[in-house]
């Protein structure tokens, strides 16, 4: 059935967007349905979209935050690179050049052009988090001081010609991965998203025709467009900044600077990162096209967060940063821990802005995904082989309605959940002795962070530890009033020296049966003066367990009764007066 | 004498009724208000008013909210948890996932218990049910206390590795009963015997939460049925799409929850088989949802665990997917775009054309302004509706768009349709299921008057409008059987696994299955058991729920394994033989087979003319005179061909030009395209 629309009016153009986020959903759907790893269709790390034929995104799906509108970037640097000629009906590419796309070399991106009576109409393309591509080590380093030892490279590279496989690139990319039968599996669940795609688009170009649907399109992005301009037009013209530090780059002790300057002028946002650290030893750099998502996300957190992204989205943002710096990686760089600075980034940004946008704004949140590995040999399977992998909930900032959440996963993280300790248990040979809310961690306000999480282990066989923890040196930060919150901290006891360790992170340390490891994730920023939340609220923090009596005492001021949780009216009085005449004393001129 | 059969679906605004009268061989339906404040005098209003003596019920059914909106109204009783000492919190942690990619200021499903009513005391179970430590019983002492100081009336328990050796979660049941008679308590490995501690903790609690309430209604509904001459038992629907006795749905409220919308399922099951389509795809549009769910060779699809309100419940259920779109979706504008839902202006003030003070344009105010809907007709004529009001709400948001009405009245029915179709979509073609294999069972309210364009929408041939589509879900469960579902995980590769290993779980499922079934008076041959397990390729997260038959012989294992790979290809598009796999639970649906009469539930007709008169109906702009039927009077076998519209009291079909309608000896209306 063919529609002869010739001027767009709303309606047709409603129709259209929702075809075009169909369409996404449905190569989504396609990508997950038939995936070969776990990490794509549990972990939903991935995304798609379909793209117009300048490679404007016209409807996307996304399972991580991060991954927000950087597909449109490779299909663009095709173009830069090659030629628009190059594209030809069948084709489908593959790339996963950090420099280029950003990320890490997991991440593969494969996207296929998309033709009508020999016209190149749009992309289709996707993106999902490959196990293993030939790493030093298995899955990827968290060592790697170069991109050499982080796996294979590839630029734009065709691994399909006229609808049909070419065999030899496949079979390089085979031979390259420890896992190539799924590694195989999972670039064919790309390719099929990608026709999905492409069947999808064609579907609904047939049925308004094409210039109906570049008229929707043109409207859509207008309607984007114009929601964003009105509300960079609505904070104050200005500058904002923020500073704050990773801890180090997983190799050296130094802490690496990360820098924001935030310009608005009118309707456009400047995102300037000078300042930040140069390029690391250790694998903490990031690509600037992923550079440019996560400054989107933030973005995103406070502008429009209920409205799709498309091709309209964002006229109103410039990232910029500098060539080799930590930022904008260039070769030989290493990649492998993009994201740990992308949470801070991210924070930052906010933090930045909160001056203006004080009722969208909330306090920084414990930072990084807090990574624990234990691998080891399972006495109760016949010594088999396992590696347990846990990122790890921790507390979120507070905001100027509400306190911050207590124990949620960290904002490059999505829908990702904690291991149950019963499934846990059941896998590895270790026992949860403990989980739970670590009292006093979220940062004291008015409204108070959310607080971080403690998981003791106890080993029941000999293990190798891995960690990788952040932010003890910049632990989330309160607003407008509201305090810190307390970082992380790891505890190992009864290991083989019998000496207490407490690393933040580690590459394989050596523990025997019976050792115990407790981490402990950080709190979210506090809001406001913490003198002036409810007293009923802190009340009902110490019978919850979120604050102690001497917490509430000495960051809220507020006092109990000896003997049970009534409250000490009178000297409560005397605290909060005392913890407010001492706070203008310092802050004040 | 025992002659109806009757099925009762406490909606909302509106319990629904559905006799079955056995003598005479067909089934009438009513409708009264509901009764929110105590169900079951609406219930009985109901029942009195349709039959003259509840003495004369064979079999009464029904589906009840009472659980759900206590849920969704957080009006539920206070709970104590009871869990294992050093897992306070994983019920408040919720396992720390965000159901939002973009939200800063982020907030966690409610839960239902603040974290200082979770109590704890010294236990510990080994991942392999072994007893590391016994359970402390004087750490129950504080509880005891506090539960009488504070008069609470529910506890739910539940210990770590309690679905491997439950021994913890019993002694502590017993230990409180001694102490507290009374007390209402909700065990987690009864409730769902299956790893994972957060979310069997959720569903406890959440039973728990609700069982007082449950309780309280079906003792009142009970005794008033008794008190009035019912001798038969009474039955309640639940969300897995069997029923159980009211006894039984005490200790399990839970599965009362979703007993409305599962009727429709169930009742598309049995069109299914009375129409011999093994696949249905079938669509219940109300006022403010639509629910899509599916009938797949003959069955419908089922899932193991859902979540309400971002809270898990781990049971059996009829797999329903709902979106915000109904009648009452209400029409809006952002940067001069239109939008359709899924807000929804609700029963108050209901659509503009209800003219009790809805002012912004609904989805009915569109059908009735296109002349789709007869507002002198709107449920049989008792309720007049306000063709004006409707075009003054369509006009003030036309006129911010310079369109005309009918444009935007149009332009509204396409927005929603083409959402509805996207959710259609999410159960069929995002999970390999090609929708052109189906035909369509539309019902609710509004379902039939939008059933033809969905169906356009997703290429579907034919669409089946049943009897009654307004109260079709009360019809659906006359159609079932009793059903119980046992689960027990069972954690063990296939490779380390025997048949006598399987045989000895599911033994021990099937007779506490038996025994239940026996305590509701199923005579022991119209029991029925169906085995299955989820099964995994070692090292995944989610897992495939394969029927388990050991007919297969010697190689019963083999034949597990065969059906596992196909069952997985289905879901996924791909399988690798060879690879290896694991259990995950073993589960068992006990049955009991109910007696029932799938034909003629359609009245007698009149000798009335069906022709009703003929009115302006606008299709793609224009105004199309229109033939408007009375379904009651239309005969078995006419054939009309569109357009026209269908009216009865429940429910308007459009039938859009292209389309044919025929009545079929069911009386369902059944609607194809013209050939062309």
């Amino acid at each position: 059935m063919t529609q002869t629309t010739k001027a767009i009016n709303p309606i047709t153009t409603e129709i259209i967007r929702n075809f075009f986020i169909s369409c996404a959903e449905d190569m989504n759907a396609t990508l997950i349905r038939s995936a070969y790893t776990p990490i794509i269709y549990e972990g939903k790390d991935c995304s798609v979209a379909l793209l117009d034929e300048n490679g404007e995104v016209l409807g996307q799906s996304s399972g991580l935050p991060l991954f927000l509108g950087n597909l449109e970037i490779c299909v663009k640097l095709t173009m830069e690179m090659f030629g628009r000629q190059v594209f030809e009906p069948g084709d489908v590419f593959y790339m996963n050049d950090p420099y280029m796309q950003g990320t890490h070399l997991n991440d593969a991106t494969i996207f296929a052009p998309i033709f009508l009576k020999g016209r190149l109409v749009g992309f289709a393309a996707t993106r999902a988090h490959w196990l293993d591509v030939g790493a030093k080590d298995p899955g990827g380093p968290m060592d790697s001081v170069n991109i050499y030892q982080e796996g294979f490279r590839f630029g734009p590279t065709r691994i399909c010609s006229h609808y049909e496989l070419r065999e030899d690139i496949v079979d390089i990319l085979r031979r390259n991965g420890r896992f190539g039968y799924s590694l195989v599996g999972d670039m064919n669940a790309q390719i099929a998203a990608c026709r999905k795609g492409e069947e999808r688009f064609r579907a609904i170009i047939d049925r308004f025709g094409l210039e109906t649907i570049w008229a929707a399109r043109d409207e859509i992005f207008r309607q984007s467009a114009q929601l964003d301009r009105e509300a960079i037009e609505a904070i104050p013209n200005g500058t904002y900044t923020a500073e704050g530090c990773l801890d180090n780059d997983g190799i050296g002790t130094e802490p690496v600077v990360v820098k924001v300057r935030v310009d608005i002028s009118g309707d456009q946002m400047t995102i300037d990162l000078a300042g930040s650290s140069p390029a690391t030893t250790g694998p903490v750099n990031c690509g600037i096209a992923q550079t440019i998502s996560a400054a989107r996300v933030a973005y995103k957190l406070l502008i429009n967060p209920d409205r799709p992204v498309d091709g309209g989205t964002f006229p109103t943002l410039t990232v910029a940063a500098s060539v080799g710096s930590m930022f904008y990686a260039q070769e030989p760089v290493a990649c492998q821990w993009y994201f740990t600075p992308l949470g801070l980034l991210i924070d930052l940004i906010v933090k930045a802005l909160s001056p203006a946008l004080p009722l969208k704004a909330a306090g920084a949140h414990y930072g990084d995904s807090m990574v624990i590995y234990l691998a080891g040999l399972d006495p109760r399977k016949g010594n088999i082989p396992f590696l347990s992998v846990e990122a790890n909930p921790g507390g979120w900032g507070a905001f100027a309605t509400g306190d911050g959440q207590d124990g949620l996963i960290n904002n490059v993280n999505g829908g990702f959940k904690d291991m149950p300790v019963e499934v846990f248990e059941s896998k590895y040979p270790v026992q949860i002795r403990r989980y739970g809310f670590r009292p006093d961690s979220g940062g004291p306000g008015k409204f108070r962070g959310g607080c971080g999480l403690y998981r003791e282990y106890r080993l029941e066989a000999d293990c190798g530890l891995y960690l990788w923890f952040e932010r003890s040196k910049t632990p989330a930060w309160g607003l407008f009033g509201g305090r810190d919150a307390v970082g992380p901290e790891n505890v190992i006891e009864g290991n083989s020296s019998g000496k207490m360790l407490k690393p933040l992170k580690a590459n394989n340390i050596a523990l025997k049966a019976e050792a115990t490891v407790t981490i402990n994730t950080g709190g979210g920023g506090g809001f406001g003066n913490p003198w002036e939340r409810d007293i009923e609220l802190v009340r009902r923090d110490v019978l919850d367990g979120y604050v102690t009596r001497e917490g509430a005492e000495r960051d809220y001021g507020v006092a109990f009764t000896a003997d049970g949780l009534e409250v000490d009216i009178e000297v409560t009085r005397r605290l909060r007066t005392e913890l407010s005449s001492s706070w203008h004393i310092l802050h004040k001129p | 004498m025992s002659r109806y059969r009757v099925s009762v679906d406490i909606g909302g605004t509106f319990t629904d009724f559905v006799v079955h009268d056995e003598e005479q061989g067909y089934a009438f339906t009513g409708k009264v208000l509901s009764t929110p404040d105590d169900p079951a005098r609406g219930v009985i209003s109901g029942l009195t008013g349709l039959i003259y003596g509840l003495g004369n019920i064979a079999f009464l059914v029904h589906g009840t909210t009472v659980g759900l909106n206590a849920f969704l109204e957080r009006r539920g009783a206070r709970v104590l948890l009871v869990t294992t000492a050093g897992f306070r919190d994983v019920y408040t942690i919720a396992r720390g996932d965000r159901k939002k990619l973009y939200a800063l200021q982020y907030r966690k499903p409610e839960p239902l218990i603040p974290p200082h009513d979770i109590y704890t005391v010294r236990e510990r179970m080994r991942w392999d049910g072994s007893i590391q430590e016994e359970l402390h019983r004087e750490d129950f002492e504080p509880i005891i206390e506090k539960i009488q100081a504070e008069d609470i009336k529910a506890v739910a328990i539940c210990f770590l590795h309690a679905y491997v050796n439950p021994k913890h979660e019993l002694q502590a049941r017993k230990l409180l009963q001694e102490r507290l008679p009374g007390l209402s308590l909700s065990l987690s490995h009864e409730i769902a015997r299956e790893w994972r501690d957060y979310e069997r903790s959720s569903s406890a609690v959440l039973n728990a939460y609700v069982a007082p309430i449950v309780e309280r209604y079906l003792s009142s509904l009970e005794s008033q049925v008794r008190e009035r001459g019912l001798r038969s038992t009474l039955y309640v629907m639940q969300s897995n799409g069997g029923v159980m006795t009211a006894a039984a749905a005490r200790s399990l409220p839970i599965q009362t929850f979703l007993s409305g919308p599962v009727g429709g399922t169930i009742g598309g099951q049995a069109l299914s088989q009375a129409l011999k389509r093994p696949n249905l795809l079938c669509v219940d549009m109300g006022g403010t949802s639509f629910d899509a769910s599916l009938i797949i060779n003959g069955q419908p699809s089922f899932s193991t665990e859902t979540a309400l309100e971002g809270l898990p419940v781990l049971m059996a259920l009829v797999d329903i997917h709902t979106i915000g779109a109904g009648g009452g979706s209400l029409a809006w504008l952002e940067a001069g775009a239109l939008r359709v839902g899924p807000r929804s202006a609700g029963a108050d003030p209901g659509p503009a054309c209800y003219g009790l003070g809805g002012t912004q344009p609904t989805v009915t105010d569109a059908n009735l302004f296109l002349g789709r809907m007869n507002p002198d007709y709107f449920l049989g004529g008792r309720m007049g509706l306000d063709r004006q009001a409707a075009e003054k709400a369509i006009r003030s948001v036309a006129d911010h768009l310079e369109l005309t009405a009918e444009a935007l009245a149009e332009g509204m029915l396409a927005v929603i349709n083409a959402r509805m179709a996207d959710a259609m979509r999410t159960i069929t073609v995002r999970q390999g299921i090609d929708p052109r294999e189906y035909s369509l069972v539309a019902f609710g309210g509004a379902g039939p008057m939008h059933a033809a364009a969905l169906a356009e929408e997703l290429d579907i041939k034919e669409v089946i409008i049943p009897w009654a589509p307004g109260t079709f879900s009360a019809w659906g469960m006359l159609q079932t059987n009793v059903r119980h579902d046992l689960t027990q995980t069972f954690y063990q590769t296939m490779q380390a696994t025997t048949l006598e290993d399987l045989e000895g779980v599911y033994g021990q499922l099937e007779e506490q299955g038996r025994q239940i079934l026996r305590g509701e008076e199923v005579p022991e041959e119209q029991m029925g058991f169906l085995r299955t397990a989820d099964m995994r390729y070692i090292g995944q997260e989610y897992s495939v729920n394969v029927q388990v038959s050991f007919e297969d012989g010697e190689d019963g294992l083999g034949a597990i394994n065969a059906r596992f790979h196909d069952a997985y290809k289905t879901r996924y598009g791909h399988s690798t033989p060879g690879a290896p796999i694991e259990f995950v639970n073993l589960r068992v649906a006990a049955f009991g087979k109910l007696e029932r009469h799938t034909a003629g539930f359609r009245p007698a007709k009149g000798h009335q003319s069906p022709d009703t008169g003929t009115r302006d109906v606008i299709f793609h702009g224009q105004a199309v005179p229109t033939k408007f039927y009375r379904r009651d009077r239309l005969s078995t076998g006419i054939a009309l061909a569109g357009p026209h519209v269908i009216e009865e009291e429940t429910a308007t079909t459009v039938v859009p030009p292209g389309w044919i309608s025929r009545i079929d000896a069911l009386g369902n209306i059944i609607i194809t395209r013209k050939e062309s």
